[in-house]
């Protein structure tokens, strides 16, 4: 791994409902944007459900893990929350090394990293760290 | 009438209850399910545990956050922004201290956002033997309409 290299991206063909239903469970988050269609539509946001941030955050975790070799070897994730995601969208999340280094006697790369929703449409961004060996 | 400038600065510093966050098989197994990643039930997890763990063992549900910055969830709070750093591999199975508080406060004005605060949050994951595993900081964003 070198910088300028591209992660292999992890692609969503279509972000399911019952993701955002089981998360919302998960995190006991109340918020009816992510699993009531009606609530949506009420608020003016559409009538497909809002994905929640961490699942967008998961996508990238998903694609930094296996570029590391492990999801145990992924130091740090910092990102910006840009835009929604709806139920259906196609996303993906992409990854590019910014720079390969020792630190504190390890080898780590620095990516920086984003989400794309549809057509090039970045709805959350930052940097990763990840240890190489 | 939004929360006044001053009692958004007392929250500054201010500690959470905390508590305990135990990663549990089937709910390591849900959760990355639900995000394409790779469904197991042991061995290392996931860092976005780090994230649940913080939510979880914070000691406030969410709505009791948003109430401690004086909004509900019906004013629309939003993510600003959101920091892991897995500092020691995590363990699915394993039980992690909870502890942290609100580190900062900010009051902006946009243009078309209006009035709106940014609350800052750090949570540390602790491993049973004392040594930091996880740290979670994350920002979330308070539209202010009067």
């Amino acid at each position: 791994m070198q910088a300028g290299d591209e992660l292999e991206p992890l692609v969503i063909e279509s972000v399911p409902t019952e993701a955002m239903k089981t998360v919302a469970a998960l995190l006991h988050d109340p918020n009816p944007i992510h699993f009531d269609v009606e609530t949506v539509k009420a608020l003016g946001m559409g009538d497909r459900p809002v994905n929640q941030g961490p699942n967008n955050m998961g996508y990238l975790v998903a694609m930094l893990g296996r570029a590391a070799g492990g999801r145990e070897r992924i130091r740090r994730l910092r990102v910006r929350f840009l835009g929604n995601v709806f139920a259906g969208d196609r996303v993906v999340a992409r990854g590019r090394v910014e720079s390969v280094e020792e630190r504190d006697g390890q080898r780590v790369a620095d990516v920086e990293v984003w989400l794309e929703r549809g057509d090039d449409d970045r709805v959350m961004a930052g940097t990763a760290t990840i240890l190489l060996d | 009438m939004p929360i006044s400038v001053e009692e958004l600065e007392a929250l500054k510093g201010r500690s959470f209850p905390g508590g305990t966050y135990t990663i549990e098989p089937y709910r390591h197994w849900l959760m990355n399910d639900a995000v394409g990643d790779a469904p197991t039930t042991s061995g290392p997890a996931s860092p976005m545990e780090i994230y649940y763990g913080a939510m979880g063992g914070l000691g406030l549900s969410l709505d009791e956050l948003f109430a401690w910055a004086g909004a509900t969830a019906a004013d629309g709070p939003m993510f600003g922004e959101a920091e892991i750093e897995q500092r020691r591999p995590l363990r699915v199975g394993e039980t992690y201290a909870v502890r942290g508080g609100i580190t900062d406060v900010v009051r902006k004005e946009g243009r078309r956002a209006g009035v709106f605060d940014i609350v800052t949050f750090r949570l540390e994951l602790v491993e049973p033997g004392g040594e930091v595993a996880g740290v979670s900081t994350n920002s979330f964003v308070f539209p202010r309409r009067d």
